[in-house]
């Protein structure tokens, strides 16, 4: 109840960011000039179109994530907010998942505008029945925010911002390489292998929640995969959470 | 008025209860055998915090083996230069710092325990709140925070914003707030929930004159209503009215627990004697070591240091034909209560070792 209490706050504080209301902005803007420049895609427009919009959602998320999530608790450390809130009878972990589950909910909202947006400029084009392949894609999306977002709180719980936006942003690209991560593991013998697998499987693997590729074609995913995705990205962020948690719980604050 | 000193007999060197001694110095588990009295709204036992640089791993003690004990429904003083390590027992005591060793209870419940933050309010040195929510909003959350219901916590936001005069602005949001206006805003924060023991450090910081005789309102309103409040101070005169009790602290260490007066008499007492103009007059050598001179604003003062011959020295300036303009006991300041009690805390240390 209490990390409730401290999600809807932080979604608030969020919410009424001048940084998120500029990235909402600039990607209804990016929306747009995509479909402007459709035409120009020889016969590909509707393809363009979606690719793009998809992915804009997911790079301007993931732009919310490094500029708002990675100082998410080092900034209340810093100013000194946190004082306020863990001097009452608020459990350290259920802060942490407070805060994560606000800008959580703030990333889930922005993707939810801007996939509308882009729903409603394929409508515009004529191209009304994407809307299931699109709330497929915007779902996945939102999963994958909310993975690397709960990386985003951890490193913020015990680094500086600068330094948690650039290790947020490297598990981030790593993450999207993790299928050829193991496959360049196969090319090395025994433990050297080992070691390539090991850190494949710790990163996120965030390809699972691409399906733009489907998507851009108007087709819809298998309910499989949105299960596997959803509970990869539970238990995930339920493991980062856990180990940012245990290394919380003994920090002081001066 | 609660009973005077019961805490001198608790500090290190002194009479610790057996089961209390036998605990001090252990790290608090939260499942301490040691059950602290129903009576005392805070109960510490040989804490200590020590941090660690993290370059060089040079150990700097904050807190040495501090034993107190604040009885509830008391005003009870938290006093010492600045890194005595006033913040560090008050962080201890609502969980945002962990003790290097030793225990303490918050009305009965281990600190280690998130649940003895529930009855307890604290104001931290100079707040900090979130720019972009409104001070309704703020007291809401915190006030849920602390356990009340949602329809009670916008009730008790509405009614304490009133109360410290921020009744008009409860829309506008924080960062259009003055700082007085914070720290009115941080002391709500604080009594929101309607806390059966504040913990207020520096309460009158960043106040102007008005801010502060209003604190000093809440504080006595909240001591009438049976609340136990712990606060730190720099400000004597605060610290006159309000507190029943006081502790002074140096360099970690428990120095002294007393009454103000008790502190006030422990210092040597000072007169002034200011007189009419600017007198050339030279001091007889009788009164060398008693008497200094301390002209100001084009007329001569004198200080007595020794206030039990100020007759004989009237005496004088009357047979020198000066006209006294005034005589007036000097109150000794923050400074000089710390050295007195530092002094006489090392008096008594000497006295205990002797008659041992």
């Amino acid at each position: 109840m209490t990390a409730l209490l401290v999600a809807r706050n932080t979604f608030r504080e969020v919410v009424r960011d001048r940084v998120l209301a500029g990235i909402v902005v600039g990607g209804l803007v990016l929306l747009g000039v995509t479909r402007l420049a459709s035409p120009l895609a020889m016969g590909e427009g509707l393809r363009l179109t979606v690719d793009l919009g998809l992915s804009s959602i997911s790079w301007l998320g993931l732009l919310v994530v490094l500029t708002v999530g990675t100082a998410l608790v080092s900034k209340e450390i810093d100013r000194r907010t946190i004082f306020n809130l863990l001097s009452r009878p608020l459990p350290r972990p259920f802060y942490l998942v407070g805060k994560w589950l606000g800008l959580t909910a703030a990333l889930a909202a922005v993707s939810l505008l801007l996939g509308a947006a882009l729903w409603a400029i394929l409508a515009v084009m004529g191209h009304a029945g994407y809307a299931g392949s699109i709330a497929e894609a915007v779902f996945l999306a939102t999963l994958e925010l909310a993975v690397v977002n709960s990386l985003a709180v951890m490193f913020s719980a015990l680094s500086t911002p600068v330094l948690s936006a650039l290790y947020t942003l490297g598990f981030f690209l790593a993450g999207q390489w993790c299928d050829d991560l193991r496959l360049f593991a196969n090319q090395y013998p025994g433990s050297l292998k080992a070691m390539i697998e090991t850190a494949a499987n710790v990163m996120p693997n965030l390809s699972l929640f691409n399906m733009r590729t489907l998507a851009a074609a108007g087709q819809p995913t298998t309910g499989t995969h949105l299960g596997i995705a959803t509970v990869y990205a539970a238990l995930y962020c339920a493991c980062v959470l856990s180990l940012a948690a245990a290394a919380f719980e003994s920090r002081d604050f001066k | 008025m609660v009973p005077l000193d019961t805490n001198q007999d608790t500090r290190p060197s002194g009479g610790m209860q057996p089961l209390a001694r036998a605990a001090a110095g252990r790290p608090t588990t939260g499942r301490t055998a040691v059950e602290s009295s129903p009576e005392l709204a805070v109960s510490i036992r040989g804490l200590t915090k020590s941090y660690r640089h993290p370059w060089t791993q040079k150990l700097t003690r904050g807190l040495e083996g501090l034993d107190l004990d604040v009885r509830r429904g008391e005003v009870f003083g938290y006093l010492g230069p600045n890194g005595a390590g006033k913040t560090t027992t008050l962080k201890i005591l609502t969980g945002l710092l962990k003790p290097t060793s030793g225990w303490a209870t918050v009305l009965g419940e281990p600190i280690d325990r998130v649940e003895s933050r529930r009855r307890v309010g604290f104001l931290p040195e100079h707040p900090y709140f979130y720019d972009s929510l409104t001070g309704v909003e703020y007291l809401e959350f915190v006030a849920r925070l602390s356990g009340m219901h949602a329809a009670d916590a916008t009730r008790a936001a509405r009614a304490w914003l009133s109360k410290v005069g921020l009744g008009e602005r409860e829309r506008q949001v924080l960062r259009k707030y003055s700082k007085g206006m914070l720290q009115r805003l941080g002391l709500a924060a604080a009594m929101v929930h309607e806390p059966e023991l504040l913990i207020l450090d520096e309460p009158m910081s960043g106040l102007d004159p008005f801010g502060r005789r209003d604190v000093r309102d809440l504080i006595l309103e909240q001591r009438q209503r049976g609340t136990t409040v712990l606060f730190s101070s720099h400000i004597l005169p605060d610290v006159e009215a309000l507190c029943d009790r006081v502790a002074i602290l140096l360099e970690g260490r428990l120095e002294r627990v007393a009454t103000v007066g008790e502190l006030m008499d422990g210092c040597a007492p000072a007169v002034e004697v200011r007189l009419e103009g600017n007198r050339l007059l030279e001091i007889p050598g009788r009164f060398a070591g008693v008497l200094e001179r301390m002209d100001a604003g084009g007329t001569t003062g004198l200080r007595v240091t020794v206030p039990d011959r100020l007759q004989e020295i009237l005496g004088w300036l009357l047979a020198e034909h000066v006209t006294v303009h005034s005589v007036t006991p000097l109150r000794p300041s923050l400074e000089q209560l710390f050295m007195a009690a530092a002094e006489q805390s090392a008096f008594h240390a000497q006295t205990v070792r002797r008659m041992a």
